[in-house]
């Protein structure tokens, strides 16, 4: 190996280390949510155990010992500072961890497989919030989450708009005329679809946009790249080959903000879902309630309710919040009107949608 | 020339060429820049100079085909990153060189015009290539070919279906040493009889010489062509890639000064039947 080789896998390790403790720190404060937590002498055998089986000659116990005392003393102090532990779907540097980084400023970011672990995770307290992607501008209604949405209890206390500009992501090794097939989120890969096809590249969907990423990084398969965030390219030590690739100039997904408790000031917008009994003119009576009191619809969206096929959940976003009179009023007159209604919150608009 | 069924003059109008507001076709269109991208600064720099003296695109080579192996060969897709950059900062199109088949659409995700050079005018799988690739292609003249070679070169990237080709003259070689080639001058009225394509010439690599390029860029206006293609650096002395050939942005600009007169004479001049006035911006 040359000096100049050594040097990059020297960075490359340490890279690593960081991201591995920053996982590290986000498992223990999820362990803080349980109350019990390993006994940390436990640990500390445990790990000097351990380096000694792996006969790591080159890490001494007490080197091992300082460095897990410098660990557990910072787990101890992000602990005690109690940040609000916001879950988004995907691995880190994901989409949804950009959204929450906007809506939650200081909270502590925890990755989840699939978004019912986070509407699941939110509503047994594991974690305080949830961070849920609800449509994109060019792919339209995120289908699964607002399942989600009329399925379980919680809360929306906020919103955010976030720009969504894909980067095609490789190794350093990858030649990127010899690439093959791209891995992400098949809502990216949807949103890419132009430049996949210009490019003869084969879209391979993934669970995630950051999870492929993470994945290329790992394993680094043949032929292979990812569409992910410019974030994955500095979390996972990735080449950016080409920014911006999406299809559309302006391609930006909304994201809610979702807790167990209702926001406690009065929002500027609301969301609400409801069904109508299939009666003739029931969903003009219903917007009709809106047009009269004068308040501004800001999202209408159908979707086929799972639980009764043949009929249909319609989400609304309105200007205003329910403490509001006239509001009040029109929600109350639809109960009369509606099948089923549902209430989502009340919340401070993201004033760039 | 019996087989030219796309590129003949007569099959139809003059083609005018557009690249997000340059028309080449129509106005005398000036392409300057570095031979080859070699840094951000570089670039960047050489960039605002020619946009200030009135550039109206930028050329810049990520893939260079040398001579030589042992000569720097450019810097690949870190060179169109730049040059994409440049483009986001100056607004001027970007024109840059693909060697390579398999680097035609990775090419034309950065770049704006994709340019065939000399060396590869027939090499007749990159052509078909870049015929597909949906850009406006600049091909330059291969340096012993004839016209009709050259003009069966962008017969091969119409039929591939796309109409956008530039030619250029670059000059051919001949058994003069003085300059590093000589520049076919005549090549320009005689490529606006035989075809209805946009033709512009390379003072730079057909001259060899910065004393000669500001007088062959006059000629060349005053012969019809439909513009330039030339080699500025922000600091000639330092570059990785004929430093003996490229403007400094000053003699550039000056050049430029002169250029806008002889425009205005020559759109005054009453027209031959058949020759096209250029509007020099």
């Amino acid at each position: 190996m040359k000096p100049e080789q050594i040097r990059k896998k020297i960075s490359k390790i340490d890279r690593e280390l960081l991201v591995l403790l920053q996982e590290r720190m986000g498992l223990a404060l999820r362990s803080n949510k349980f109350k019990e937590t390993l006994s940390d002498p436990q640990q500390e055998n445990d790990m000097l155990a351990r380096a000694e089986r792996l006969n790591l000659d080159l890490i001494e116990s007490t080197f091992t010992r300082r460095l897990l005392h410098t660990i557990i003393d910072e787990t101890k102090r992000l602990q005690d500072e109690d940040r609000s532990l916001a879950a988004f779907q995907g691995e880190h540097g994901a989409y949804g961890e950009v959204a929450a980084r906007q809506l939650v400023p200081k909270g502590a970011y925890i990755p989840c497989l699939e978004f019912i672990d986070v509407f699941r995770g939110v509503e047994d307290g594991y974690f305080d919030l949830g961070v849920v992607p609800v449509e994109n501008s060019l792919e339209g209604a995120v289908t699964q989450v607002n399942d989600l949405l009329t399925t379980t209890d919680l809360k929306v206390i906020g919103e955010v708009k976030v720009a969504v500009s894909h980067c095609l992501l490789a190794t350093e090794e990858t030649d990127y005329r010899e690439i093959r097939q791209v891995f992400s989120h098949p809502q990216a890969l949807a949103q890419c679809r132009n430049f996949l096809m210009r490019n003869k590249l084969e879209a391979r969907p993934y669970y995630d946009t950051a999870g492929a990423a993470k994945m290329l990084a790992r394993e680094n398969p043949k032929a292979a790249a990812a569409i992910a965030s410019s974030l994955c390219a500095e979390l996972y030590d990735l080449e950016i080959i080409k920014e911006g690739i999406e299809d559309g100039p302006s391609n930006s997904t909304r994201f809610l903000l979702l807790a167990r408790e209702p926001h406690p000031d009065n929002g500027d917008k609301t969301s609400i879902i409801f069904a109508v009994p299939h009666k003739a003119g029931r969903l003009y009576a219903v917007l009709k309630l809106f047009a009269d009191a004068g308040v501004n619809l800001t999202r209408i969206a159908s979707m086929p309710l799972r639980s009764d096929p043949g009929n249909y959940s319609f989400f609304l976003d309105f200007e205003g919040s329910d403490k509001q009179e006239k509001i009040a009023a029109v929600l109350k007159e639809m109960e009369g009107l509606t099948k089923w209604m549902k209430y989502l919150g009340s919340y401070p608009a993201d004033k760039t949608i | 020339m019996k087989n030219l069924k796309l590129v003949a003059r007569e099959t139809k109008a003059r083609t005018v060429v557009k690249v997000s507001g340059v028309e080449i076709g129509r106005d005398f269109v000036v392409i300057a820049g570095p031979c080859s991208v070699e840094s951000e600064t570089q670039l960047l720099e050489t960039a605002r100079a020619v946009k200030a003296a009135g550039a109206d695109m930028l050329r810049g080579g990520a893939f260079k085909p040398r001579t030589s192996p042992y000569a720097f060969q450019g810097l690949g897709i870190q060179g169109l990153k730049i040059l994409e950059k440049a483009r986001q900062e100056t607004g001027l199109p970007i024109v840059t060189e693909v060697v390579d088949p398999r680097d035609v659409s990775w090419v034309a995700e950065f770049a704006d015009v994709l340019q065939i050079g000399t060396r590869n005018m027939q090499n007749y799988s990159l052509l078909k290539e870049v015929g597909k690739s949906g850009r406006p292609v600049l091909l330059k003249r291969g340096m012993y070919s004839t016209l009709e070679e050259w003009l069966n070169c962008a017969e091969y990237i119409l039929s591939e279906g796309n109409p956008d080709v530039i030619l250029c003259e670059r000059g051919i070689r001949t058994f003069e040493t003085y300059t590093r080639n000589t520049l076919d001058l005549s090549a320009v009225p005689a490529i606006k009889e035989l075809s209805h394509l946009p033709i512009i010439i390379d003072p730079t690599h057909s001259t060899g010489r910065i004393s000669l390029i500001d007088s062959m860029s006059m000629a060349a206006a005053a012969a019809g062509a439909d513009g330039m293609i030339v080699e500025v650096h922000h600091k000639p002395e330092q570059a990785l890639c004929d430093a003996d050939q490229a403007l400094t942005p000053d003699i550039f600009a000056t050049m430029m000064r002169r250029l806008r007169p002889l425009a205005s004479f020559l759109e005054n001049l009453p027209s031959e039947s058949t020759a096209k006035t250029n509007r020099i911006k």
